[in-house]
């Protein structure tokens, strides 16, 4: 008995009909997903359709050759890629080169979230239960999950394919480019997909399942951003991009090279990643995790005692996995400064102008990374009030309540503790950035004002934790509209230079206005009117809660 | 009447014709309801005929529409925060975060009222045989209800608002949950206490208010509506009684193996024992109305309806 009582070699590891009933949850999944699928998978396609027609609407030849020129500056290479046939630059080209991979992390974000909300979501809230008690197979939600998720990525690579090979753009992009560059993004969705589904086997805990496949996400990004700049300055890291899976579509090259072969290793990636979840599901219960539960404290802390202390202890284990991975990528993107600065004898007028001019290239480049990080940072911010959404909407809010906590106070503390840990966030990327190019440039002046510099960007994510917050109150069923600002002032200022909009319309972007220090003159005016615009949006959201009734069970 | 919202005030609660509407749905629908200060206070409905929404509209975490409400003197809406440091609140349904221990959320929601009892705590983590150590997502639904009860219950409240609050408990629990409220009644506490389990609202509450389809049908002790109610008498007789089924207040007389069966409303009792002593009475069971009999009484349509 004991003999043959090895954890891992479970012998029940092949249960008989542990695929039963996947048909029919997959067609429950699809109904359930009915408005959410078509969603994704047309929200992702209208972004690709607006970057295709829109560059095709803006650039004439003499653009393209001032693009060009910027575009070889690794600081694009890492927000855009590696840059394949930028020297004999077309539209398809910086479709494919720049702005694909954006695409690649919707797609990312599409299977990821799909993943968790099939798999880990029901475990979590016990309706799994309900389903495996029927003659439903062990893997078959696993199962009925990967396949929408699959059904997802296919259809975004189709209609991608379609609307680049249809874009308004001369020359128009050639049918079998546009094909590839519509299956690299699916592949993307592939591999993330396979991801989730061995993340949601770890932990018991649903928002672990996301959040570490977020994890590896960021990690992917990171590491191709890395090989990418490598390889735009003939470094000798640029195996670096092999090693994400971000890397292997953006390395098929589309309407240069166009190669197919990277995708066999999404492709294998995505089967291995899938055989792993079977066979972690396998050894484990239901609801449980491969990681166990541990004994927690029987008393709470002294602190915890008022909605700003249990605002703190819900937030605090996502704030401190963002301030980890924020203060890694600062350090890493910190440390390239150095090769920037190397480099700048080969670069042309051009980007030092776009880069943020007379200082040079070090200040340019820490001032632009503080409107990349204000961007990432704005998505904890908005994801934070949906956090607060949900604690409502799972009753958690009710006895709170119910207790002597006034709605404004319950609001306002969890909103302040977000502001707080947005800053927070800010500063330690900043100072991560800061550390990196000071030890890689041996210049420790370098460090207060690149934390300076991020810091003032707050401004820009407290509008948006505003607008969440006024949303919250007003319609919390319009908080996602939050996300669609975000979107829009995103790509705006991430972009909008590059796609020569007028400073009019590039003043839209909340991003826009801190102006990019060191580089430039810290914007106070800006930044005031932001954060002034912010209360007052958090005022009225605290308002209208005080109004409503709550969602109650 | 001429004090304030003070605690002099005549009742607990007091709500007078209040309504509640969900769009179309009407929840509330002029509902009265009364408990004074240091009463049990049995709230009895089947599911969905209001009794939540009513717990809610207390809590001022729904506001109502017309009629007036008034809590511990105040008003539950406006006042809320201040009301809520004096009563304390288990909900039926308990949801915990899923990564703080059963142990934090105890004293998290006693601190947010105003304050723990300690000793009060920890002697009823004991009585109710609950690890604090565990997080919430690991707990089964009973286990949640003992978090959300013994938080209640060791804090220093004037009422307690108890929406279904044993509905996971087992039976063993279900006598501890009993002896608590008893104690809690002995202290001074005024209770309000929603259930289905008749069994435990007739064995804890001093008076009880029944609502259906968002009104209040009936309202008083348990002995005044059952005097309002019907006696079951088995008798055996030495002589035939004739007549007795024209005897006022005499429903559903059966006879069969010399038995009679009857019910009779309560308050014609006395005057009929008279009537059956003239008859040589040999056996004779009387029991008063359950609570179950009382509460078909304003259900039996429904289930009529229903096809029972």
């Amino acid at each position: 008995m004991t003999a043959t009582a090895n954890p891992l070699s479970a012998p029940s590891d092949r249960q008989p009909g542990a695929l039963a009933g996947t048909g029919t949850l997959l067609r429950f999944m699809l109904r359930r997903d009915r408005i959410r699928l078509p969603a994704w998978v047309l929200g992702v396609t209208a972004l690709m359709a607006y970057f295709a027609n829109a560059i095709g609407a803006v650039m004439d030849a003499e653009g393209l050759e001032s693009l060009a020129a910027m575009l070889a500056n690794p600081v694009m290479a890492l927000i855009g890629g590696p840059g394949y046939g930028f020297d004999d630059i077309t539209v398809p080209r910086v479709l494919a080169g720049m702005y694909g991979l954006y695409i690649m992390l919707g797609a990312a974000l599409m299977s990821i979230l799909t993943v968790a909300r099939h798999t880990r979501v029901e475990e979590q809230t016990g309706r799994a239960e309900l389903v495996r008690a029927n003659a439903a197979g062990r893997h078959a939600q696993l199962a009925a999950a990967l396949i929408v998720a699959v059904l997802m990525s296919l259809l975004v690579s189709l209609l991608t394919s379609v609307v680049v090979a249809g874009a308004a753009i001369d020359p128009r992009p050639d049918v079998a480019g546009s094909v590839l560059l519509g299956f690299s993004f699916g592949a993307v969705g592939l591999v993330f997909a396979g991801v989730a589904a061995v993340t949601a086997q770890l932990s018991s805990f649903s928002r672990a399942c996301s959040g570490l496949a977020g994890v590896v996400l960021g990690a992917a990004f990171v590491l191709r951003g890395l090989g990418d700049m490598s390889k735009v300055q003939d470094g000798g890291l640029s195996g670096l991009s092999w090693l994400s899976p971000l890397g292997w579509s953006q390395q098929t090259a589309p309407f240069t090279l166009d190669r197919w072969w990277p995708l066999l290793l999404s492709v294998a990636g995505f089967v291995v990643l899938v055989a792993v979840a079977f066979r972690l599901e396998s050894r484990r219960d239901l609801a449980g995790g491969i990681f166990a539960d541990r004994l927690g404290s029987a008393h709470a802390a002294v602190w915890l005692r008022s909605s700003f202390g249990l605002a703190f202890r819900l937030q605090r284990p996502s704030l401190i996995g963002w301030s980890a991975a924020i203060l890694v990528a600062g350090l890493i993107f910190g440390a390239f400064t150095q090769s920037m600065n190397e480099g700048i004898g080969g670069m042309p007028e051009e980007i030092v102008r776009v880069m943020g001019g007379a200082d040079g290239i070090v200040e340019g480049y820490l001032g632009f990374m503080g409107l990349y990080f204000a961007v990432i940072i704005a998505v904890y911010a908005i994801l934070s009030v949906q956090s607060l959404r949900a604690e409502e909407q799972g009753f958690r809010a009710e006895p709170v309540l119910a207790a002597s906590v006034g709605r404004p106070a319950w609001l306002l503390w969890w909103v302040t503790v977000t502001a707080l840990g947005a800053l927070w966030l800010l500063a330690l990327a900043g100072l991560g950035e800061g550390i990196g190019a000071a030890v890689t440039v041996g210049d420790a002046s370098l460090i207060g004002p690149t934390l300076l510099g991020h810091a003032v960007h707050v401004g820009a994510a407290w509008f948006l934790l505003g607008l969440a917050t006024a949303l919250y109150g007003l319609a919390p069923r319009l908080l996602g509209l939050t996300w669609a600002v975000f979107g829009y002032g995103a790509v705006l200022s991430l972009f909008g230079e590059m796609l020569e909009f007028g400073q009019r319309l590039l003043d839209t972007s909340p991003f826009q206005h801190a102006g990019q220090y060191p580089a430039g003159v810290v914007s106070w005016g800006g930044v005031g009117v932001l954060v002034v615009l912010a209360v007052v949006l958090a005022g009225v959201g605290t308002l209208a809660f005080g109004r409503r009734d709550l969602t109650t069970a | 009447m001429t004090s304030t919202a003070s605690a002099g005030s005549p009742a607990a609660i007091e709500l007078d014709g209040v309504t509640k509407r969900f769009g179309k749905v009407l929840a509330l629908d002029g509902l009265d309801l009364r408990v004074g200060h240091g009463e049990v206070h049995g709230f009895l409905g089947p599911n969905g005929a209001g009794k939540s929404t009513t717990i809610r509209v207390l809590l001022g975490i729904l506001r109502h529409g017309s009629g007036t409400a008034r809590l511990l003197g105040g008003d539950p809406w406006r006042d809320a925060v201040a009301l809520h440091r004096r009563l304390a609140y288990v909900p039926g349904d308990v949801e915990l975060w899923p990564n703080l221990t059963g142990g934090e959320a105890i004293d998290l929601f006693a601190r947010l009222r105003g304050g723990v009892d300690t000793a009060k705590r920890d002697e009823l983590i004991e009585r109710f045989d609950l690890d604090p150590r565990k997080k919430g997502r690991t707990y089964s639904k009973g286990n949640r209800q003992k978090v959300a009860l013994i938080s209640a219950l060791a804090s220093d409240v004037e009422l307690l608002l108890l929406d279904e609050p044993t509905a996971g408990l087992d039976p063993l629990m279900e006598a501890v949950f009993q002896r608590c409220i008893n104690e809690a009644k002995d202290e001074g506490r005024t209770v309000l206490l929603s259930s289905h389990i008749l069994a435990q609202v007739e064995a804890l509450a001093d008076r009880l208010s029944i609502i259906r389809k968002g009104k209040i049908v009936e309202t008083g002790t348990l002995e005044e509506m059952r005097h309002l109610s019907r006696t079951s008498v088995t008798v055996v007789t030495g002589e035939p009684i004739d007549r007795l089924a024209d005897e006022p207040g005499v429903h559903d007389l059966v006879e069969e193996g010399g038995q009679t069966h009857f019910s009779v409303d309560t308050a014609r009792l006395p005057q009929l024992m008279r009537e059956l002593a003239a008859h040589d009475v040999r056996a004779l069971t009387a029991t008063p109305p359950t609570l179950e009999q009382l509460l078909l009484r304003h259900y039996g349509d429904e289930l009529e309806e229903a096809g029972v």
